[in-house]
């Protein structure tokens, strides 16, 4: 069977990609990273990729408002074909820095099959500063979103100091309505982190991680699902490895890592 | 024309940074604000049409959910307004970034004159506000006048159309380079014209200086390209290779030790070789792992059988001192250089920190240029910037807070990087350059800032010090300069490279020029930020992230055309030769020839009187304490101590988990917020090996005797490493000297001959201990004037010197990361045990230092009888028995019992009684002694007997159990216990002076 191909941006200040490729390789794609100056010249080919990748980082230094400068880019030299991209039925993701530059390319939220629209935005976080801390999040069980299917809870790494989720009311009644909120920070037990620092790090309206187009396709979230790659980069793992072994819990019982995420959209795409 | 463009959020949108200075403002000075609202300024200095202004306005600098803006100044309520700007000169990254931004969208060039200058407004309502506390926010929050420009207007004074008129930073220089040559007619006049010019050549080297240029065969030589007197290009290039800074000349000084006690003297004969040289190429002919140490910019040790692990620390201590953010931001982006010009070149992988600073709450008399809390802000705030932008996860770190800092902080930043075992064929650890290579300046562009930057490091920091060397590093320009070089290196493009970090290109080329024994450079050739640098200046300037490359001719366009991908400017300044002389011209015409040898040849060794008095003939004593009562008390209060309270909102702010291979995280166990021994972290994300890494700074026990100091830095650095499951058989060091100036003046440093004799211990214990536990020094480097002169309350100023400090880096690969462990107690019913002996050894403790004490007897390392408790925990970790380790540091056992039972949220049951001790010991010492060489460990019941087989023979006592309910319980065999404490308690009071800040 031929192995789904998907596309790491690279350049400019971008530094998730070599783990974000690694995660995609688990979940059995071929990832490639690719230069964000060899997508607007032309000279790698995005429709010969059914995945592409906007990884976290900080693209022009996150100067002028984080992925800003990388949507302008993007928008002014390969807009069009990102686009087209999208509408041919591929899959975008966008992680951190790569969600930030989808809301402001316009490709989030995608309401009424607009990919143009700057409606949402990602702000500094409330609590002033950039943070890195891990977060349990919960999935929208009605979400048509591809990458979560399947997940209700996961816990993921956040590192941001720009991710704080603003919309007016009418644009948040059309993204809950049609399920677009995927995830949402959550305190330990799964229910609603209800903007309660740090369990909600940035003060997002709602409790929004992440959100998705109409068609599921498009998905952008500020945690790292790249960075949940083994076991090891959990938080807890000596603690849940110990009960294990020593009989205090089930094996069954470890957590489940980002990789799942990657997982389903490359058996989206197989599918 | 220019534009000013005001950009603000929406009205009824959250600002956090102007939270951030209203709060701050409330707590470091007692000034009350209602509200503070920030407003970006982009100063666009180019001819713009209205459309393409608007252009840019909406399609760049304004985002239509969150954003207001204007090309006329934003009618935003304030009682007062700052306003705050760079001065010439100064690195403004957002200006670039804008800049480039514009060009695509409108699809213009900007002209070498036209520019974005950005800045910022922020607008205050309170009350009470007056014009001298707001220019107090102004100078003491907002702005430091060494890189900013301030503006304060009052309400009435604004006025509301022209805003803050169209202020334009940019650099004229109206100046024609210009070559200038100096008299050496005698040692006098050249000694003069180094004051005057500030080279701060050391008296020694003047008349050998002399001699050269007076040598006649040199002078024939020097006639033929038409140069007779030295030029201001050769000076500058000798002074800066001469300097302290680059040429360690205090470590390869010679040092007559005197014993005052004995009278016994010797002759050290440079310290580098001898303690630091001599046991790692020993340790390296034993461990295999050692691939390439001492010359590089980092050493190399093996990860696996295709990798290769890189790692350097250094300090950027005078820059941070005037210009905290700067200075910090500066020296890590600058470090995160030297793994990059490593061999071929490596990949960075992960960062640290350690900062000594004054204490943060400091009221007394002393004015230092920044106070301490707003330094160690600033510092916090450089690092975590120059490590996030970089993309390179920052996984440990620690803040030291002494008094002595006040003179002059400690800015600590560490580098690891992962290379290749191979590249092309080779070796990747590797290079050379040869001759016809011609050389690359790769990365940022040339301007005055960081001329003289290495000398003024060689200096006592006083108000004379000149502020231009301070520069704010620019991790954006760098990461893409990173991401090229490895794609260069990985297509085997790369001959040779090395940084520009001290001295600039006269480092960088002067020193790789001598594999190939000679080059060519044609300075005008070099980028300039601006027009208008002398020859000698552009030859010297410290500019930040730009690499020096050799590249074979043949793979010039290769590596241009790859460079121009990256949007990266490469330029080809110069090629090597075999002609055994440095050449520098400028424009055709030479400004430069000296012999390549020169530098290395002839120089007199720096010469030092070192005299050691013992802590009993300095009349140091131990205190007298009656034992304490209140021992819960007590233990809350030494978990509140500064230096041993948590200081999260720092780790918080940094990215450990970048680069996805995290496995051991800063702060661990149940809720996240306890640090960990060590950091481990997975780089090759396909291998289960590791590299585990810790640091240790513990400056106190100099105050008694540098030789402790310094046993005691490397002890409990191993610790660390043992605690989390690194092999103490792969460890490699780093040791980062800052020291006090220890050259004799009977005025200015009368006390420098103990210095010196306390550096010379030091260096002794570094090579006693690292031979004992087989730790070669992979890296290292010193900074030797951490001196300051205060101003006091009534005019006078007084010099305030650090202790003798050294952080002491660990590094180790540990084959299976899933048997690492981590401190947090994790079962009910563990036992507890300790390793390792406490004796009576509370000199320069926390425990004293809360009373005002130092005392005497100061910890002892023996480490030819600790290394085999570690090489058997090691093994115990190995056979799965272990389920918490941590070792015993700052604070003593009570402190770190408090510490696991913090991080598992369980209690502990501990009987002193069952401690192994100096007999007859109080608790309270038993508690607080720091003796080195312990370690805590539970351990399941089932395990137990198993655990004690490994250790027999070695100093093991099971002291306590865990327990369901989380209280600390300490008992000395009595029936009633000393103390009862809540872990919550415990918890409450170490987060409490530091909980606040985020």
């Amino acid at each position: 069977m031929k192995r789904v191909r998907a596309l790491v941006l690279t350049g400019y200040g971008l530094n998730c990609d070599i783990e974000t490729a690694h995660a995609l390789e688990l979940a059995g794609a071929d990832a490639t990273r690719v230069h964000i100056n060899a997508v607007i010249d032309g000279s790698t080919t995005i429709d010969d990729y059914q995945i592409m990748v906007f990884v976290g980082g900080f693209s022009w230094g996150d100067d002028h408002g984080a992925g800003v400068i990388q949507a302008v880019r993007m928008k002014n030299n390969a807009g069009e074909r990102l686009t087209r991209f999208v509408e041919k039925g591929n899959l975008v993701l966008g992680i951190c820095n790569g969600f930030q530059t989808l809301v402001n390319l316009g490709l989030l939220p995608g309401l009424d099959g607009d990919y143009q629209r700057r409606l949402v935005a990602l702000t500094f976080n409330d609590c002033g500063n950039f943070r890195d801390d891990w977060v349990h999040l919960t999935i929208n069980a009605q979400t048509p979103c591809v990458f979560t299917r399947g997940l209700d809870r996961i816990d993921l790494p956040v590192r941001h100091g720009e991710g704080k989720f603003i919309a007016d009311d009418a644009v948040l009644d059309r993204l809950v309505s049609g399920n677009q909120i995927v995830c949402r920070y959550a305190l330990p037990d799964g229910s609603p982190a209800a903007g309660a620092f740090p369990e909600n790090p940035n003060g997002s309206v709602i409790d929004i991680a992440g959100i998705c187009d109409p068609t599921g396709r498009v998905f952008g979230l500020m945690p790292h699902p790249e960075a949940f790659n083994h076991f090891t980069n959990h938080p807890h793992w000596t603690r849940i490895n110990q009960q294990i072994r020593r009989g205090l819990a089930d094996p069954q019982s470890r957590p489940v890592t980002g990789i799942r995420m990657f997982e389903n959209a490359v058996r989206f795409l197989g599918s | 024309m220019a534009h000013r463009l005001e950009i603000t959020l929406k009205s009824g949108l959250f600002d956090a940074e102007g939270e951030g200075v209203r709060r701050k403002a409330g707590r470091y000075f007692g000034i009350a604000l209602e509200s503070v609202r920030t407003i970006q300024i982009l100063t666009i200095d180019a001819a713009l049409t209205d459309r393409q202004a608007e252009t840019v306005r909406t399609e760049i600098f304004t985002n239509p959910v969150t954003q207001v803006s204007a090309y006329t100044p934003l009618a935003i309520e304030f009682d007062w307004c700052i306003w705050v700007g760079y001065r010439p000169g100064v690195k403004d990254n957002p200006g670039a970034t804008a800049v480039e931004a514009i060009e695509d969208v409108l699809g213009i060039r900007f002209s070498s004159d036209q520019g974005v200058y950005t800045s910022r407004r922020y607008c205050l309502k309170g009350k009470k506000l007056t014009q001298g506390r707001v220019e107090r926010i102004a100078a003491e929050l907002l702005a430091n006048d060494i890189i900013q420009q301030v503006r304060v207007y009052a309400k009435d004074e604004w006025d509301p159309a022209e805003g803050i008129g169209m202020v334009i930073p940019r650099v004229r220089l109206d100046h024609r380079p210009t070559l200038t040559t100096i008299s050496i007619e005698s040692d006098a006049v050249l000694k003069q014209i180094s004051d005057q010019r500030n080279l701060a050549l050391n008296d020694n080297d003047i008349p050998v200086i002399r001699a050269y240029f007076n040598d006649p065969s040199v002078q024939a030589r020097r006639r033929a390209f038409g140069l007779a007197e030295p030029t201001d290009v050769e000076l500058e290039y000798i002074s800066q290779a001469r300097s302290d800074h680059c040429n360690h000349n205090t470590f390869q000084g010679l040092f007559k030790y005197t014993d005052t006690g004995t009278g016994k003297t010797e002759i050290v004969d440079n310290l580098f070789k001898s303690y630091i040289e001599a046991p790692t190429l020993a340790l390296a002919k034993k461990k295999d792992w050692v691939v390439s140490v001492l010359w590089d910019n980092a050493g190399v040790g093996r990860f696996d059988d295709s990798h290769y692990y890189v790692i350097t620390g250094e300090t950027h201590n005078s820059p941070s001192n005037m210009e905290a953010y700067g200075g910090a931001i500066t020296g890590i982006v600058g470090v995160y250089r030297d793994p990059l010009g490593t061999g071929k070149g490596s990949r960075l992988v992960m960062g640290s920190y350690g900062f000594c600073v004054g204490h943060r709450d400091y009221d007394g008399d002393l004015s230092p240029r920044l106070h301490p809390r707003r330094l160690l802000d600033g510092v916090i705030e450089g690092v975590r910037d120059g490590g996030n932008k970089s993309g390179i996860p920052t996984t440990f770190g620690q803040v030291v807070f002494h008094p002595g800092y006040m003179g002059k902080c400690l800015v600590y930043v560490t580098a690891v990087g992962l290379m290749p075992a191979v590249v092309g064929g080779f070796p990747a650890d590797q290079k050379a350059t040869s001759p016809g290579e011609l050389i690359f300046m790769c990365g940022g562009r040339v301007g005055k800032d960081g001329i003289h930057g290495v000398t003024a490091s060689s200096e006592t920091f006083s108000e004379h010090t000149p502020a231009g060397h301070v520069q704010i590093g620019d991790p954006y320009t760098q990461k893409k300069m990173h991401d090229f070089l490895l794609e260069a290196r990985d297509l085997d493009l790369i001959r040779f490279i090395t940084d520009n970090g001290g001295g600039g290109l006269s480092s960088s080329v002067g020193e790789s020029a001598r594999d190939s024994g000679g080059c060519e450079v044609w300075l005008e050739k070099v980028p300039l930020k601006y027009e208008g640098l002398d020859q000698w200046e552009v030859w010297v300037s410290e500019s930040q992230e730009r690499m020096t490359v050799a590249v074979h001719p043949d793979h010039a366009e290769a590596f241009l055309n790859l460079s121009k991908k990256h949007a990266v400017e490469s330029t080809v300044i110069g090629r090597y030769t075999d002609s055994g002389v440095l050449h520098i011209t400028y424009e055709g015409k030479t400004c430069a020839c000296i012999d390549m040898d020169f530098l290395k040849s002839g120089f007199p060794q720096w010469e030092f009187d070192a005299q050691w008095r013992s802590p009993q003939d300095r009349g140091m004593i131990e205190p007298v304490i009656g034992e304490p009562s209140d021992y819960g008390a007590l233990l809350l209060d030494m978990m509140a101590r500064p230096n041993i309270c948590s200081k999260e909102w720092i780790t918080r702010q940094y990215d450990h988990e970048v680069q996805g291979g995290s496995v051991i995280k800063p702060l661990v166990g149940r809720y996240r917020d306890i640090n960990s021994d060590a950091a481990v972290i997975r780089p090759v994300l396909t291998s289960e090996r590791g590299l585990v890494f810790a640091q240790a700074i513990l400056p106190w026990y100099s105050a008694i005797d540098a030789f402790h100091m310094t046993a005691c830095t490397i002890d409990e650095a191993m610790r660390r490493m043992v605690a989390v499951g690194g092999d103490p058989a792969h460890i490699g060091g780093v040791d980062n000297f800052c020291w006090p100036n220890i050259g004799y003046h009977p005025e200015k440093n009368p006390d420098g001959k103990f210095k010196a004799a306390q550096l010379v211990r030091s260096c002794r214990a570094l090579a006693e201990t690292c031979l004992a536990y087989g730790i070669p020094l992979l890296s290292g480097k010193d900074s030797m004037y951490v001196d300051g002169h205060l101003p006091g309350a009534y005019g006078e100023t007084h010099k305030v010197s650090a202790l003798e400090s050294l952080q002491f880096s660990a590094i180790g690969v540990t084959a299976d990361i899933n048997a690492c462990v981590t401190l947090d107690l994790k079962v009910p019913g563990d036992r507890l045990y300790m390793i390792g002996e406490t004796r009576d050894e509370c000199g320069a403790s926390e425990y004293y230092d809360r009373f005002g004490y130092v005392g005497v007897n100061a910890p002892r390392v023996d480490a030819a009888r600790f290394l085999p408790r570690y090489t058997a925990l090691h093994a115990a970790m190995g056979k799965g028995l272990v389920s918490a380790a941590h070792g015993i540091y700052r604070g003593g056992l009570g402190v770190h019992l408090a510490m696991m039972a913090m991080a598992g949220d369980l209690g502990l049951a501990v009987d002193l009684d069952d401690v192994p001790s100096d007999s007859g010991m109080r608790a309270d010492k038993i508690l607080f002694s720091e003796s080195a060489g312990r370690m805590l460990v539970a351990v399941a019941p089932e395990h137990a007997a198993e655990f004690e087989t490994v250790f027999s023979g070695l100093p093991l006592a099971c002291i306590g159990t865990v327990t369901e309910k989380p209280v600390l319980e300490i008992r000395a065999g009595k029936t009633k216990p000393l103390a009862r404490v809540p872990v919550s308690k415990l918890k409450t009071a170490w987060k409490k002076p530091f909980g606040g800040l985020i």
